[in-house]
């Protein structure tokens, strides 16, 4: 399975002796002065923001005009440099700008690299010294910090698996993705940490979020898993972490959320903003995204009987196991489902596909969720 | 490739019911009597926080993963309840040796710590305060080129193999994760540092490129890890530290500082990877010295590529002058001896003492005149 | 009043600065290594060791010979340098191009990096921003030498 490179360094007499005559003389070649690249003079559009991609935006090492289709450069050569005859192939899968560009994407990738918090520091574990919260709600809270360490790391694992199929020049979106991997590593980081120093520990997985997430995974295509994690998926927990906040036991967990809300926010940005380029540049992708999304939504469904998930919300919004405790956590938490869908269906609406709801299954079952919500007196 | 669940759930009753009892206030309580080891953790130095290695304990900790995960090929997070059927992410690296290292918590935790803003924290105005002569500066931007592509190598392969590693090896796949954004981060600073002086980029480098190549895509983690982590981290780490050292501007000195920092961190792991590795699984030995034998070459490829040799003899010079060009072949000439010489001392301390005695490459650069 | 260098005083010093610095420390994060520093003069050396976990310099002491097996690398070099690199940091407020640590140590000409295991050696690199800073708070001193 492994490549080759098509010249043995190490056997190719002509190389050996023409690099370590450079060294000996200082004759040098400097054909690559003579590149033909183009010169560029960008400037910081703002100095106290520094020296962003979007100021390198220019020309042809700017990222507006990247071609639809790349068709110039397969190889490791960074997008604007000359490239040689003899480069390899870096078997890059997707080479399509509509599969994959969103507006603003090098501007969420600054913000992330310049947004990294510090799961370790950050956080001020010293608060908890002392807190002991009731064992129903620490084991609550331990059960949703379990949920969210399991699935966190799928938001690393499965966008990191198409990065290196992903043409180089699409360097931003690229990086994007790196700053997400390492987003989410943070994420699963801290959730683990939490439900360690909460006194009971892990509790149990979901064995049903663990089939959403293979369904994560397994897309057929970059746009595929970007509809379904960046957009279905990670707004739904942004969603979570918002109500999470609300319902946080601790100013501890309080200031988690509001950190991880921050990281999931760019990336529903950037799902949102991919998502309407690609039906308005690639428009033979709105069945195929339908399609991924009917799956998404059967297994949203399922995601109904992850009692373990819903019933440690019922608690923590609730604040016990008491009959009122049940109702008044019944009544949040019926808001928060709700929300949840129509938070969804807003973003595919907003972004190109409102005819999404008289096709959703999901979306009769919002309607039929709220219509009984407002009759037992619960509002969105 | 595509995933399809093993039913149609919008028609399960079974579900419907399930969520609608709970919905009803009947709580099943499935999960509350979780049987996990119980633990409250904290940290053990307030200054430093809360980190991975204060929750090394019990069937948490990752000192206790066994060498082979047999009993896990779905995310559960390691230590909590396995319960019900859990589908199989499709793992390929399962083995601990394939993949540890044993400061990898450590690097992790030192990765967020010392992280850094390509945009804000170089000091990018003195470029155009004190710009520097156009034959410098076409050569740096033509050195910044050649540092793009191997970023792209290195932000490669985490990425490629992440996914296919265990999830119990959590603190090494967050590591991994932190690869990618220093290498996107690195990419980042030598694009912007290439363009913003003007030059424009320079030639991609065949041989370096089909070198990088190779290294890349190696059959396995462990054989990867050495050319990538060790090999190519540890050249790269050296050519930092030379950059610095002769660096023509305070944006390239500021530049190598952050990056030989990021670099050293990288050769770290591949030295404790293969450190580990070859500790575990002594009976490999021979199979890497074989693929080192085999791939080794690459290196050359770096070394000798005119993209990278041409302008760091001009950096390290100074100019296009007879003595500049001088001064610089010499120092390159150094840095390369230099280059060797650490990668060869790494391989010997991950266990392959006898190595550079094997290896073509030290009597390939015993060729060059200048002493280091 | 000048300290002298080198002595433990003049470590201390640092220490002392890197303790009123602590917000530019932290920023750039852990600093965990413990190095030799190592003066030599007429044929002898003073060699103090340098212990520095998360973001202080926690202990300095002087030793007559510095274990490699205890230190994750040593920088050895004569008086001359680095009185030339302190006197460099005083007049600058930092170490210029050409008389920082990785300069002065990069081909082993001036200063000289020892070392028992790489992976000790790299700590040098990995820690370099924080090690620099650290000698740069030499511009805050009074130093004799």
């Amino acid at each position: 399975m492994a490549y080759l490179s098509t010249t043995n360094f190490a056997e190719d007499k002509d190389f050996i002796d023409k690099w370590l005559y450079t060294i000996r003389t200082g004759e040098m070649d400097l054909g690559w002065m003579k590149s033909a690249t183009e010169k560029i003079s960008p400037e910081e559009a703002n100095p106290r923001r520094g020296l962003t991609y979007r100021d390198l935006n220019l020309g042809t090492y700017g990222f507006t005009d990247i071609p639809e289709k790349v068709r110039a450069n397969r190889s490791y050569a960074p997008r604007g440099a000359e490239i040689p005859e003899g480069v390899p192939d870096a078997q890059p899968w997707v080479s399509r700008k509509s599969e994959l560009w969103a507006f603003n994407t090098e501007s969420y990738y600054e913000e992330a690299v310049s947004r990294q918090w510090n799961a370790t520091t950050d956080i001020p574990w010293d608060r908890l010294e002392g807190v002991e919260l009731p064992e129903v709600t620490g084991k609550a809270l331990s059960q949703l910090m379990t949920f969210l360490t399991e699935v966190e790391m799928i938001a690393t694992d499965t966008p990191a698996m198409w990065l290196p199929r992903l043409n180089p020049d699409f360097i931003e979106v690229r990086s994007f993705i790196a700053a997400q991997a390492m987003d989410e590593a943070r994420h699963a980081e801290v959730f683990r940490k939490r439900a360690l120093t909460t006194g009971w520990g892990l509790m149990q997985a979901s064995p049903i979020n663990e089939m959403a997430l293979k369904h994560l995974r397994d897309a057929d295509s970059f746009s595929e898993m970007s509809v379904a994690l960046h957009l279905v998926a990670e707004g739904n927990v942004l969603t979570m972490f918002r109500f999470s906040e609300y319902l946080s036991p601790t100013d501890v967990d309080k200031k988690i959320f509001r950190l991880v809300m921050q990281d999931e926010a760019r990336h529903v940005g950037y799902g949102m903003q991919h998502f309407k380029y690609v039906l308005e540049h690639f428009p033979e992708k709105r069945e195929v995204l339908h399609a991924h999304l009917d799956e998404a939504e059967n297994i949203s469904f399922a995601g109904a009987a992850a009692t373990e998930l819903t019933e440690s919300f019922i608690i923590l919004a609730g604040g016990g196991l008491k009959k009122e405790n049940i109702e008044q956590g019944i009544r949040v938490t019926t808001q928060f489902n709700l929300k949840q869908m129509q938070e969804h269906f807003e973003r595919l609406d907003k972004c190109g596909m409102p005819e999404r709801k008289e096709r959703s299954k999901l979306f009769q079952m919002y309607e039929m969720g709220r219509a009984a919500a407002e009759n037992a007196g619960i509002k969105l | 490739m595509a995933f399809y669940a093993d039913k149609d759930y919008t028609v399960d009753q079974t579900v419907l019911e399930a969520a609608q009892k709970v919905m009803a206030g009947q709580l099943g309580l499935h999960w509350y009597e979780a049987k996990t080891e119980r633990i409250a953790g904290r940290a053990s130095d307030p200054r430093r926080g809360l980190t991975y290695q204060d929750l090394d304990v019990g069937t948490y900790g990752y000192t206790n993963i066994p060498e082979d995960v047999r009993t896990s090929q779905s995310m559960v997070s390691r230590g909590s309840e396995k319960v019900g059927k859990l589908p199989d992410m499709g793992y390929v690296v399962n083995r601990k040796s394939d993949v540890w290292s044993d400061n990898v918590a450590e690097l992790y935790e030192e990765d967020k710590a010392r992280r850094w803003v390509p945009a804000i924290d170089i000091p990018w105005n003195e470029l155009h305060a004190h710009p520097v002569a156009p034959e410098l500066e076409m050569a740096c931007a033509q050195l910044y080129t050649f540092l793009q592509e191997c970023q792209l190598v290195a932000m490669d392969f985490p990425s490629k193999w992440v996914a296919l590693i265990n999830q119990d090896f959590l603190e090494q796949k967050s590591w991994m994760c932190a690869q990618m954004l220093d290498a996107s981060r690195l990419f980042e600073v030598f694009r912007k540092r290439a363009l913003y002086g003007g030059a424009g980029l320079g030639r991609a480098s065949r041989t370096a490129e089909q070198g990088l190549k190779e290294w890349l895509w190696a059959d396995q983690f462990p054989q990867g890890s050495v050319s990538i982590n060790l090999s190519l981290a540890g050249f790269l780490l050296v050519l930092y530290r030379q950059v610095a050292a002769f660096a023509p501007t305070k944006v390239d000195r500021a530049i190598m500082r952050y990056a030989m920092q990021d670099g050293a961190r990288q050769t770290a792991y591949g030295l404790g990877q293969l450190r580990y590795y070859l500790k575990h699984r002594p009976l490999e030995a021979s199979a890497m010295e074989a693929y080192l034998d085999h791939t080794e070459h690459a290196l050359l490829g770096l070394i000798g590529s005119p993209e990278l040799l041409e302008p760091m003899i001009i950096i390290c010079g100074g100019g296009l002058e007879k003595a500049q060009v001088d001064n610089g072949r010499i120092a390159t000439a150094k840095f390369i001896r230099l280059a060797v010489r650490e990668y060869m001392e790494r391989i010997a301390a991950a266990g392959l003492a006898g190595h550079s005695k094997r290896s073509k490459i030290p009597a390939m650069v015993d060729r060059i005149s200048a002493p280091a | 009043m000048a300290i002298s260098f080198p002595s433990t005083e003049y470590f201390e010093a640092l220490k002392a600065q890197m303790a009123s610095n602590e917000e530019k420390f932290r920023r750039l994060g852990f600093i965990d290594t413990t190095f030799g520093v190592s003066v030599g003069l007429n044929g002898r050396a003073r060699n103090f060791v340098l212990e520095f976990e998360v973001f202080d310099l926690k202990k300095v002491s002087e030793v007559p010979a510095i274990d490699l097996k205890k230190v994750d690398f040593q920088i050895q070099g004569d008086a001359q340098v680095w009185r030339e690199m302190i006197e460099n940091i005083r007049r600058n407020g930092e170490a210029d191009s050409a008389h920082d640590i990785n300069t002065l140590a990069h081909f082993g000409e001036r200063l000289k990096i020892v070392y028992d295991d790489p992976d000790g050696h790299d700590k040098l690199y990995r820690f370099m921003e924080s090690i620099q800073e650290f000698f740069d708070l030499s511009s805050k001193l009074e130093v004799s030498f």
